[in-house]
């Protein structure tokens, strides 16, 4: 289980130019061990040059990428290493499918990992498990799938490097409901079974409120909320500020507050709406 | 589910019957996407189609502007029937100047290197004079609000900014319709704000036909009416309050329904009194705050 954190980092695209953009300015922050992390933000908040900056994709102008306390730019020859161990699953992963079965591709990173044929291929079941992805469909190329099972079959290929860091940019952005619940469950079979650290990008905040333990906000290259999600979603005016939200269901709770019924704060998923409310109706 | 009245009327501004559509594999092989879907669209009405990945809600959106032609059934579209053979290029032509699409991905679909000239790309290639241009692109970045970006470069923008200058762009060529293929699918919560109020503004005022193709559920209840494709097939069509009481329908479709409708058929499957079906938070909050205010009535009687 490893920890990551960001020491005073700043990132600038076109550094110099009269272009140039701070993507990041200043940002520390620490992901807890083992937890489900979620970063929200405006766009051009900065999230996905952070996600980028995680496994060393980007190197920050000034600062430290600190993984387990080291910084993760002490060596850049072992980079590789590095990306073993913090996963990226980039925006539209299924655009990286390359290879002539859906098995050979979940295969790729483990194999550059220079794991024994029997350990690959175990990693491979495992992965295709997590993410629901059926057995058969291993033979077949990554070209046949639908848009969803291509999604959960790239995502598989990073879980089959085992990162004790996953770190998802947008996972489920552009599927319907039942693919978006699909992939979002394998994200969480994946993190119960190995333990590791999950870092999620995403644009909503209903599925925020029901998959994260803890939230990040990113508002123009800076950190503008963190805490516990109950602690990050009671901000409700702060968020929209930034041009965020609350779930749905919270602005009913307030809704409903405004019209006299006593329905407590902190509501953020319709199960605990639901637990809230019967007893005032039954 | 009730049927519309102006159903299968020609004179509507999209009027599909038993609509075909199929597309070659690698393999030359013929793979129907859909399988005979009939359906109306008014003149102004605001349409929103749900379906899963693959239900083909995407290829019914590339008919309906001529980017594919049906295979069989009828399709007409502002008095043009597109499954026709005698259908001309003029014809696509003026059929994607009066139907205009807006995308998910907010870069793929702005092409010049400053806001107004993006937007005056449309009247160019139809040939309108230049001082007419001028006109049109002043007023259509007013109308979405990007007035003041005029002279900024498209790459700079926000999604949200983004998606309302492909709006203007459509905007520009003066359309009867506009059809958003999940537009917001990419947006932050302030830009699926800023381009749903923007589209639902011109098809009030202007009485734009509009077609949002979205997998946000709450978003489809913004709509007259809601249709739901699955497997090439409609599955339910209606308003949103007749197609969001059908959640069992829509989760074997692969679908959903909105957080507040949600609530109120879990409410009521443990014995909440709660008559109705809201899909907004405003009537979900009335419709249980009605039912709480009953229960004390009668509990104080009790």
């Amino acid at each position: 289980m490893a920890t990551v954190a960001l020491d005073h980092v700043t990132y600038i695209y076109g550094a110099g130019t009269p272009y140039e953009i701070k993507a990041l300015d200043d940002v520390s922050l620490t992901v807890k061990s083992g937890t489900i992390t979620g970063i929200i933000g405006h766009t051009g908040s900065g999230k996905s040059t952070m996600v980028q900056l995680l496994n060393g994709l980007e190197k920050p102008l000034s600062g430290k990428i600190l993984l387990d306390g080291e910084d993760i730019w002490a060596k850049p020859k072992e980079m590789q290493k590095i990306r073993f161990r913090v996963g990226l699953v980039m925006q539209y992963p299924e655009y990286q499918l390359f290879e002539e079965t859906v098995r050979a591709d979940i295969a790729f990173g483990p194999k550059n990992m220079g794991l024994s044929d029997e350990e690959i291929e175990a990693r491979v079941k495992d992965a295709a498990a997590f993410v629901g992805l059926d057995e058969t469909l291993l033979n077949v190329s990554p070209f046949d799938l639908s848009g969803g099972q291509k999604r959960r079959a790239a995502i598989a290929g990073v879980m089959a490097m085992r990162p004790e860091v996953l770190v998802l940019d947008e996972p489920a952005a552009g599927l319907d409901p039942r693919g978006r619940d699909g992939i979002l469950a394998g994200i969480r079979n994946y993190a119960a079974a190995t333990g590791s650290t999950v870092i999620v990008v995403s644009h909503s905040m209903e599925d925020m409120a029901a998959f994260c333990d803890e939230i990040i906000v990113l508002a123009h290259a800076k950190v503008f909320l963190s805490g516990t999600r109950d602690e990050v979603f009671s901000h409700a005016d702060a968020l929209s500020s930034v041009g965020l939200d609350v779930p749905q269901i919270t602005h009913l709770m307030s809704a409903l507050r405004r019209r006299g019924l006593d329905v407590p704060e902190g509501i953020y998923t319709v199960e605990a709406a639901k637990e809230a409310l019967r007893p005032l109706l039954e | 589910m009730k049927k519309m009245e102006n159903r299968t009327n020609p004179e509507n501004f999209i009027h599909a019957a038993d609509l075909r559509c199929s597309y070659r594999d690698e393999n030359g092989n013929r793979q129907e996407i859909l399988h005979g879907v009939s359906f109306d669209v008014a003149r102004g009405e605001y349409v929103a189609i749900l379906g899963h990945n693959g239900s083909g809600k995407s290829t019914l959106a590339k008919l309906i502007n001529g980017i594919l032609e049906p295979d069989g059934g009828t399709l007409v579209v502002a008095g043009k029937d597109l499954a026709s053979p005698d259908v001309t290029d003029d014809d696509i032509y003026e059929l994607r100047r009066q139907v205009g699409m807006v995308f998910q991905n907010p870069d793929n679909q702005l092409v010049a290197t400053l806001v107004e000239e993006d937007v005056a790309f449309g009247p160019e290639n139809l040939g309108v004079p230049t001082a007419e241009i001028r006109q049109r692109v002043d007023a259509a970045l007013a109308t979405v609000g990007m007035t003041d970006y005029a002279r900024h470069e498209p790459h700079r923008l926000s999604g949200g900014q983004k998606q309302r200058v492909a709006i203007a762009g459509i905007l520009a060529m003066e359309p009867s319709c506009m059809i958003l293929d999940e537009a917001t699918a990419m947006l932050d919560p302030a830009g699926r704000r800023e381009v749903l109020s923007t589209v639902e503004r011109l098809n009030r005022e202007k009485g734009i036909t509009l077609i949002t193709i979205t997998h946000y559920m709450n978003e489809a209840a913004h709509a007259d009416r809601v249709i739901v494709l699955n497997d090439g097939k409609i599955l339910l069509e209606g308003t949103p309050a007749e197609v969001f009481a059908e959640p069992e329908k829509l989760m074997a479709a692969g679908l959903d329904v909105p957080q507040c409708t949600a609530l109120v058929h879990g409410l009521r499957a443990s014995g909440a009194a709660l008559e109705g079906e809201p899909v907004t938070i405003e009537e979900c909050a009335d419709l249980i705050c009605r039912a709480w205010e009953e229960k004390r009535h009668g509990d104080r009687r009790a």
